[in-house]
């Protein structure tokens, strides 16, 4: 639970940076921050972990349930504080002066950085980006975590297409979906969804809208695997698909397909968004590539299932062996409403392959 | 994550309520002499801005802003093709599109003339936002909690209550002697799918076998000692309450000897540890978990209470 490769990779970089500590700082909404030392699901609000120089590992916890599972991932009992600004003053007292970098700096309530700032009578600096960037290359153990989160991604895709029905409402089938991808060891799951014909702009949570014949159902679907997330994105009719949806299928079928044809090492992320909306294009829908109708073409997934770079063509990154991300060209067409579909893809040497092995075709109830 | 039936329910929770907390709000802002609150949220930290205008961040950071003598403003990075669904299910009828928060904020107060302006619990503002807004030319009064959201309301504790109940109901008919065999990811999964149909926005299951606290599921099979703790959230109140398959009780409050973890479930975030002295006004909802020592296992019994008097009101 403590990710030795990892560690040893941020005291490079506490070398390079000529920080003495190195925090991070997770609470209930961006656990990764922490968890990208130390793999432990917290359930307190906000966990944080103090990575020294020499390597040492020690941990606060808010949450005395927290106290026995961080202790057996770091080898040490973590100090246990109801408020994290009292643990920080506590454990930094004998850090004065120290050069302290925080990864989840900006998402640290200002508190709990004054804290560190009193204590160490210095301004700490964000290492987040540092550490981003460490993250979206991933070690070998990291990559089966994700495959097995795409194999559960397939698994319960499969699922919702054998449960939605007709008059179903939407978290209705959420609620079908989530129950099965956490009994099959899900510990979290993202998941949005929409519904309708092309009034439908695209998704959100789940309404109490009930499902009508000729309906698109949208999803993606991410569950989390020991704390990694991959993603699917599929889309299905109810009842038997329009002529006008299967056109706009093989529109995001064939844009989804020309960024895993192009998705190699040393590629431009801008380039994976661009070769994307070059179909739309070409099939005379490049006005639904842009903001107004679509978010990204795609996302970096790991322990956080939004991570950066975000595949957009005004998003420069140079793609690197072993990152994961998911090409998804989801967008509103005119066609069919706002339809998604999607992969998650492994950069290979060679170039990418898929993680899911759902079919890629429009599927229908 | 937030991903459940996010709703709103007049009939559950009538406009007037949400409405006559702005009132009162709006008489806080003119004892300030502030020209407007700003309320920060985000996936975790939710709760504040719930209780001001219903608005619950499913993605993404937030600032809603309570301008004096007008409706609130939600500024928020989500795509305006979700605004049509966010004004549904919220007060807000303003929603301006801000990528970047604090800059957005800024605009709105040189639009409008705002030189002074309160920030609910400023320090509590995520720091790449707060050093954002301290160096802007505005007068930031720092606005704590209590003075926006007192202790929790009648319409609030009856949203508690109605969840505490939905949530016993589904716990005490899973955790019973049928669940014995069963992995404790079968067991979650059973509880997410009966407590999301009945209407869940968020859900947290833990199980604990006896000999360590509740966790989440890990692959174990549930015995006669297991425990689930669960964490609901339905329409924005959070509950909280533990089982056993044994069957234990305990007296809540439990007598001192008992090893007790109890939280607030009244404050910005889902649940926060508190001490036995902290929070202890009158009517504050709190979370009350009890570990029962039963043959060298740890059993765990609690649920969701109001604190009343000396005592508590289980929900």
């Amino acid at each position: 639970m403590l990710n030795p490769s990892r560690r040893q990779q941020y005291l490079d970089l506490m070398a390079e940076r000529g920080w003495d500590l190195l925090l991070f700082y997770g609470d209930g909404w961006r656990k990764d921050l922490f968890r990208c030392l130390v793999n432990v699901n917290f359930s307190g609000p906000q966990a944080l972990a103090l990575l020294s120089r020499g390597g040492e590992v020690r941990a606060l916890v808010t949450d005395p349930w927290d106290v026995d599972p961080v202790g057996a991932a770091i080898g040490d009992k973590p100090v246990l504080c109801l408020r994290l600004a009292d643990g920080l003053r506590t454990v930094l007292a004998a850090e004065r002066h120290a050069r302290v970098a925080i990864n989840g700096l900006e998402q640290m309530e200002a508190r709990f950085v004054r804290a560190v700032q009193e204590a160490t009578a210095a301004v700490p600096v964000s290492a987040t980006q540092d550490i981003e960037e460490i993250r979206r290359v991933k070690t070998a153990e990291e990559i089966e975590w994700i495959r097995q989160a795409a194999r559960l991604a397939d698994r319960g895709y499969e699922h919702f297409v054998k449960v939605c029905e007709p008059g179903m409402t939407e978290f209705e089938l959420v609620a079908e979906v989530e129950s099965f991808v956490k009994a099959h060891g899900a510990e979290d799951n993202f998941m949005l969804v929409a519904s309708g014909g092309t009034e439908v702009t695209g998704m959100k949570p789940p309404t109490a809208r009930r499902f009508q014949p000729g309906d698109c159902v949208t999803t993606e679907l991410t569950p989390q695997i020991n704390g990694y997330y991959a993603q699917i994105c599929r889309t299905l009719v109810i009842g038997e698909p329009s002529a006008a949806q299967l056109q706009a299928f093989s529109i995001f079928a064939a844009a989804q397909q020309a960024a895993q044809t192009f998705l190699r090492p040393g590629v431009d992320i801008s380039d994976v968004a661009r070769v994307q909306n070059d179909v739309f294009r070409a099939h005379g829908y490049g006005e639904y590539t842009g903001p107004q109708y679509t978010r990204v073409r795609g996302h970096n997934l790991g322990l956080y299932p939004d991570e950066l770079p975000h595949v957009l063509e005004n998003v420069h990154y140079i793609c690197k062996q072993d990152m994961v991300l998911i090409a998804h060209p989801n967008t509103y067409l005119p066609l069919s409403g706002y339809m998604v579909f999607g992969d998650t893809l492994l950069v290979t040497a060679e170039g990418c392959v898929p993680l899911n092995d759902t079919p890629r075709r429009l599927f229908h109830s | 994550m937030k991903r459940g039936f996010i709703g709103w329910d007049p009939r559950q929770l009538p406009r007037a309520a949400l409405e006559a907390r702005l009132e009162e709000l709006q008489r806080t802002l003119a004892g300030l002499g502030v020209h407007a609150l700003v309320a920060f949220s985000d996936v975790w930290r939710s709760n504040d801005v719930r209780y001001l205008s219903n608005y619950m961040p499913y993605w993404n950071r937030a600032l809603t802003v309570i301008p004096r003598g007008e409706k609130p403003i939600l500024l928020c990075a989500l795509s305006p093709r979700v605004y049509p669904w966010i004004r549904s299910v919220t007060l807000h009828e303003t929603i301006l599109p801000s990528p970047q928060l604090i800059a957005q904020l800024v605009r709105l107060c040189a639009e409008r003339g705002w030189s002074r302006v309160g920030v609910l619990d400023q320090e509590g503002l995520p720091y790449d936002l707060y050093r954002q807004l301290v160096a802007e030319k505005l007068d930031i009064v720092d606005v704590p909690r209590h003075r926006v959201r007192p202790q929790p309301t009648a319409s609030e504790i009856t949203m508690h209550r109605h969840a505490a109940r939905l949530a016993r109901a589904v716990l005490e008919s899973e955790i019973t002697a049928l669940a014995v065999g069963r992995t404790d990811r079968e067991l979650t999964g059973r509880l997410e799918r009966a407590l999301r149909r009945a209407g869940a926005e968020d859900l947290f299951v833990w199980v604990s076998a006896g000999h360590t606290p509740p966790v989440p599921a890990c692959g174990t099979v549930v015995d006669a000692y297991s425990s689930v703790t669960l964490a609901l959230e339905y329409c924005g109140h959070w509950v909280k309450l533990s089982r056993n398959v044994a069957g234990m009780t305990s007296p809540l409050p439990p007598d001192r000897s008992a090893t007790v973890h109890l939280e607030t479930l009244s404050r910005a975030c889902g649940w926060e540890g508190i001490g036995e002295t902290d929070d202890g006004g009158n009517g504050a909802v709190i979370s009350l978990q009890v570990e029962i020592p039963a043959d060298g296992k740890r059993l765990y019994y609690g649920d969701t209470c109001v604190r009343e008097g000396g005592g508590v009101e289980i929900l």
